[in-house]
């Protein structure tokens, strides 16, 4: 490499070259050139802004975009006109890690009395009948390797409204968190400012009230609950 | 290709008091290779570069295409993910909890009670059954690996005929024309052939079937590991103060190995400072992990061994070299002593002599409670003629039976052969109907303990394919037609005339053991003696066994100690696991002694011929520290050809050497060089953390004299990492780990447990060898003395979660963070593998995915994983973590009763499989706790403290206790 690069063709002249060359740029090209170096920066930033207001929209969010099911299930019906408790259904959300979407069975027991030939409903007939599942879609999605559990919410402070919203004015369930890490940790890193009473969990009217720093702080305390550790990230990832 | 490893001899005499292999004592080029670098070199290629003719400027060019196409991949929308509920819940499912069931795990003919866990429905792991005499709450590397077993998508999914796939209700129709022939017969020409068993309702069928057939023929046999022999009921191996193991591998092989190795254990662990250990004599030919438990061990070719029993028993005139005459004076000496309480047993693979000499020895008489294999006699028959229908119900005889017999030759003349069986296997092949047998976590059955305690097998699954089990095909064998396995077992304990039978029923199969005796119908002591009509053998006359040569060269033929007789060769846990002394994994090896290597120039990885009995087999050489001179140690198991996608076409099968009369040992063996190399992927010299002092041991006098030896309070060196680090005083617990070298065979059983509970995946051989295989807790094995004979030693290492963690420091993405509880946590989905974690880990325990090797989610394998556990991509870093999930959930379970969580709440997987009771785990906050009295032992130390690192995992010195002459006077 070294010795080809060192020598010059041979019988040429280098003056004569040089001077025949023709010119190929423009006068202008070094604006040209001068704009586009500014517009890398702006454009990063640009850029950069466009894909955070992206992954916080709710195309991708999917933050107040009810999802449609096999079944229009109402929570706004069930929930705000009939005043249904949460248990009712999400059998396991104090016991497990899974709430727990109710069976066709649960279903049927109002339905196989109440509105036994609704079109609405057909989709529960027919699985009640041919005891085939329901199959339907996940609202609130985590990633694989997020293991978040009911149980320890709902007897710990954190009542259902908190992350689920206010179902009993959904006519068709959506998010209205964004379920971001930086969500979870508003309250891991400061679980005071969300903290109610037991008897309040499964309530989907309370709203914290005016001295919830104080009250929210003993709340924490009796439940034990201690930032620092809840800011672990073994707590929700294994 | 690797050359092969050759062992000069250099250095064998100075230097290394513990050593991990040949190569670390002669320090050759190869073992400074893998000791200095991090990985292998070339372990980040990829290796099948060549093969798949990718070479460098191909997967740049490939990259950049799939770079340009990333793009469009982002727009595609994730699909969206379903939740099915239950039409009808079942009561005692809540989604999200896992439910647990007790059942048994039948090994080569008794039961281990165990535990199983079911997600949803779905069976991912199996502990044992704390009230089962014969587990005791521990489990062995096969217990574990069964789950995987039963997921394996290449077991045997519906009944073949003659090649081609068929259906049950084709079989049942061609099974009714031979039964009415058999009917007007008397079963003349019939015969059944299954692995033996204590299962009483296999009994109570077989005698119905034989009532209904008398000319009918039964015959037990088919498997390739010995007949269990049992020591002497109420034989305590922590009781006893002398025990004399004479080839008899006490803590792997038998089946209430679990149940010795915790009565062993009890007996060795330094509890409060003290301990007054009993001692353990090993006298055998090849190293087993009893071996390396030994306080004397002898390694010895089958004549000496009788010798050295001879002169022990003071009844022989025999020379002895310098080694043997100090370990039978030794010997004879403590059996004078403690005669009355001792135990002597000698492997049921010991040739006959010495195992009379093993009872003349004051050994009470070891008992077997299963028939004898009648496999030849069948051959016999089939050779005569007098059998035309054959049932093989389990097993796979035409693989694991000796080649000299035939079996498979003899099986052609046959008629009509039908095999029941897990795999369409080698005997499936020659049959004219396979039938798929149902895996023991989905079948309804019984099996006895060695002692005698029954168990009633429940599934914990539907079968996932169409299998029967061997009791409903038995069922359909004497005309029942679509018999349920549930009321088959249920009649055999109705007869016991038990005053409420359901109550009875509920309770045992709750408990997982029957209270009280078995059945009457049960095989009470013998189940060949009451032979309804099975006919005098027609077989060869009794040869007598061959003698013991002075001076031969010998042949010992074991079961592996990972895929047994070759069963379990498809098994990908199995397989990789590194064998507890050969370190081997995927293969097996013809194993030698150095010295033996030595004389015929031989080294690791070379090709020989092995000629015995006028048959020859080839082989690649393993030169192996504590194997006896003069014998070469083969493996069964390897060497199928249709195990399937796992385990075909692995090693070499050894069953083509097998005599049918004397199958494990053969004199008069002839070895020659053959052409070629072979490349063994042995783990031996992964992760070495060269030579410094990691493991600890000390005679129990000297113990007794300096109880701090392990851990000698000495000024360390400065370290980089800062004095004490600051501790979070706050916290409710800090948890601590501890590893018992006293009590820790190296069974290798947490290997298993802690890839079952983690979803760690295997990763193949050609992985392994690159040393890449991804076991969060290994088995370092070290030798120590001359390389003819050493004492053996295992250390398990896994995370130490120094509080001074040096891999915190590197990573630069956080990847790795200390929790508040001290544990070095590691979060998958922010690595973007660096490896900069692994390179400054002192103690080698982190393992990278290099590729993509966990199972893909729709396939049958990712069903039995964990679903509290992470399945791991490709490029990401990962490490013991102190089974974190399980923390977790006890934490969630205590704070739910508002409660701390208590002492041995949680269990570790590798402390819960444990046999030994060797790993201890728990919170060091609370000074009552197991954890933090084991670590206030004298014998406690950490690795490399000299660092600072400060370990939360410690160990506890091994204390041997040798023979001294103060003792004798």
């Amino acid at each position: 490499m070294a010795e080809e690069s060192a020598g010059t063709p041979k019988g040429v002249q280098r003056d004569a070259i040089s001077t025949r060359l023709p010119q190929v740029f423009l006068p202008r090209a070094n604006l040209f050139y001068r704009a586009f170096l500014l517009a890398i920066p702006f454009g990063a930033l640009v850029g950069g802004y466009t894909w955070y207001r992206l992954c916080r929209s709710p195309d991708i969010t999917e933050v107040r975009m009810p999802i449609g099911q096999p079944v229009m299930f109402s929570h706004r019906h069930h929930v705000g006109d009939l005043k249904i408790d949460c248990r009712y259904c999400h059998t396991s959300a104090e016991k497990s890690s899974f709430a727990g979407v109710p069976s066709t069975q649960i279903c049927m027991s109002c339905h196989s009395q109440l509105f036994t030939d609704s079109p609405l409903l057909e989709p529960v007939r027919e699985s009640a009948a041919a005891g085939r599942p329901i199959a339907w879609n996940r609202v609130h999605n985590l990633p694989d390797y997020v293991y978040f559990n009911h149980s320890i919410h709902v007897n710990k402070g954190v009542g259902c409204t908190t992350c689920h919203g206010a179902v009993n004015e959904m006519p068709l369930m959506m998010k209205t968190q964004t379920l971001f890490m930086e969500w979870c940790l508003q309250c891991h890193r400061d679980p005071a400012r969300t903290q109610r009473p037991d008897s309040e969990i499964y309530s989907v009217s309370w709203e914290p009230g005016p001295k919830q720093g104080e009250t929210g702080a003993a709340l924490a305390l009796k439940h034990h609950l201690d930032s620092e550790h809840l800011t672990n990230c073994s707590v929700c990832h294994r | 290709m690797k050359p092969p490893h050759r062992y000069s001899g250099a250095n064998a005499a100075g230097g290394l008091r513990h050593w991990r292999s040949l190569d670390e004592l002669s320090d050759t080029p190869e073992f400074r290779q893998w000791l200095e670098r991090e990985f292998p070199e070339n372990a980040s290629d990829w290796l099948d570069a060549e093969r798949d003719g990718l070479g460098r400027r191909r997967f740049l060019s490939l990259m950049g295409a799939s770079l340009a196409l990333a793009g469009f991949a982002g727009c595609s929308l994730r699909s969206r993910e379903k939740i099915v509920p239950y039409v009808a819940q079942p009561e005692e499912i809540v989604p999200g909890r896992p439910l647990y069931y007790a059942t048994a795990m039948p090994l080569r003919g008794y039961g281990r009670g165990i535990i199983v866990e079911t997600q949803m429905g779905r069976p991912v792991k199996i502990e044992g059954n704390p009230a089962h005499p014969d587990s005791l709450g521990a489990t062995d590397a096969v217990m574990q690996a069964a789950v995987l077993e039963l997921w394996n998508p290449d077991r045997s999914q519906t009944p073949m005929f003659q090649g081609g796939i068929s259906d049950w209700g084709q079989f049942e129709s061609e099974l009714l024309a031979v039964m009415a022939k058999m009917s007007a017969a008397d079963g003349e020409g019939m015969a059944i052939l299954t692995e033996a068993s204590t299962s009483p309702t296999l009994q109570r069928q077989r005698a119905a079937w034989l009532a209904k057939f008398p000319k009918a023929r039964w015959y037990w046999g088919g498997g390739g590991s010995p007949i269990p022999k049992l020591p002497p009921a109420g034989a305590d191996f922590g009781k006893a103060d002398l025990i004399v193991s004479i080839g008899c591998d006490i803590f792997a092989d038998q089946p209430g190995s679990l149940r010795f190795t915790r009565q062993f254990a009890k007996r060795r662990r330094v509890e409060n400072g003290r301990v007054n250990p009993n001692r353990l004599y090993v006298l055998e030919s090849t190293p087993t992990i009893t071996g390396s438990m030994a306080d004397h061990r002898l390694a010895a070719p089958p004549d000496r061994i009788a010798a050295v029993l001879r002169w022990a028993n003071g009844r022989g005139d025999e020379v002895l070299d310098p080694a043997e005459q100090t370990f039978a004076r030794n010997l004879a000496a403590d059996l004078a002593a403690h005669r009355a309480n001792s135990i002597v047993i000698a492997g049921e693979t010991e040739p006959d002599q010495i195992r009379s000499l093993a009872e003349s020895m004051g050994a009470g008489k070891n008992s077997q409670s299963l028939p004898e294999d009648e496999l030849a006699t069948l051959c016999g028959d089939l050779a005569g003629g007098h059998v035309q229908n054959l049932f093989i119900l389990g097993g796979n005889p035409a693989y694991n039976s000796p080649a000299a017999l035939g079996f498979a030759d003899h099986l052609r003349k046959a008629t009509f052969t039908v095999h029941l069986g897990h795999y369409y296997d080698e005997t499936s092949r020659q049959c004219r109907w396979h039938l798929p047998q149902t895996h023991f976590l989905e079948e309804w059955s019984d099996i006895l303990a060695s002692g005698g305690t029954p168990t009633i097998i429940q599934p914990v699954i539907d079968p996932l394919y169409a299998g029967k089990s061997i009791h409903e095909v038995l069922s359909l064998l004497t005309g029942t037609f679509r018999p349920s396995g549930y009321d088959i077992v249920r009649a055999t304990w109705g007869a016991s005339g038990k005053g409420d039978f359901g109550t009875f029923w509920d309770q045992s199969v709750h408990d997982g053991i029957v209270a009280g005796a078995p059945p009457a119908a049960a095989p009470g002591a013998r189940a060949a003696g009451d032979a309804v009509a099975t006919p005098a053998p027609s077989g060869a006359p009794a040869i007598p066994p061959p003698a013991l040569t002075p001076g031969a060269d010998y042949l010992l033929i074991r079961p592996d100690p990972a895929v047994g007789d070759g069963r379990w060769a498809d098994n990908g846990w199995l397989q990789e696991m590194p064998k507890p002394m050969t370190k081997l994994t995927w293969d097996n090896a013809a194993i030698l002694s150095p010295a033996m290597a030595r004389r015929h120039g031989l080294g690791t990885g070379d090709m020989i011929d092995l000629h015995a009995g006028g048959r020859s087999v080839r082989a690649p050489v393993m030169v192996l520290p504590g194997q006896a001179d003069r014998c070469v140690t083969v493996h069964l198991g390897y060497g199928r050809t249709v195990a399937g996608k796992v385990g075909s076409n692995r090693g070499f099968s050894a069953y083509p050497l097998q005599d049918a009369h004397s199958p494990w040992c053969l004199a008069g063996l002839e070895i020659r060089k053959a052409e070629g190399t072979y490349e063994l992927a042995t783990t031996q010299h992964h992760f070495s953390m060269e030579g410094r002092d990691i493991v600890r041991v000390a005679g129990v006098d000297e113990f007794r004299a300096n109880p701090e030896f392990a851990a000698p309070k000495l000024p360390h060196p400065p370290s980089l990492l800062p004095a004490a680090p600051p501790l979070h005083h706050h916290a409710t617990y800090a948890w601590g780990l501890t590893v018992d070298l006293s009590t820790c065979t190296g069974c290798a059983a947490c290997v298993i447990a802690c890839q079952a509970e983690n979803n760690i995946p295997y990763v193949g051989k050609e992985q392994v060898a690159a040393g890449r295989e991804m076991h969060w807790i290994r088995i370092d094995r070290y030798f120590e003395g001359a390389p003819e004979n050493p004492a053996m030693l295992n250390q398990p290492v896994l995370c130490m979660h120094c509080e001074n963690a040096p891999c915190e420091v590197v990573c630069p993405v956080a990847a790795t963070v200390h929790n508040d509880e001290g544990l070095n946590t590691m979060i998958y989905n922010r690595c973007v593998g660096t490896r900069y974690c692994s390179n400054n880990c002192p103690y080698k325990v982190r393992r990278f995915n290099f590729l993509e090797y966990s199972p893909p989610p729709d396939s049958a394998e990712a069903q039995g994983e964990n679903p509290n556990v992470t399945v791991r991509r490709r490029g990401v870093m990962e490490k013991c973590t102190y089974c974190v999930q399980r923390i977790n959930l006890s934490r969630i379970a205590a704070e739910l009763d508002n409660r701390r969580i208590r002492d041995g709440e949680i269990q570790t997987a590798c402390q819960q499989a444990c046999p030994a009771e060797a790993i201890v785990f728990g919170n060091l906050l609370d000074p009552g706790s197991r954890v933090s009295r084991r670590k206030k032992e004298p014998v406690n130390y950490g690795l490399l403290t000299e660092l600072n690192t400060r370990p939360r995992t410690t160990y506890l010195a091994r204390i041997r206790n040798p023979f001294s002459t103060k003792e004798s006077a």
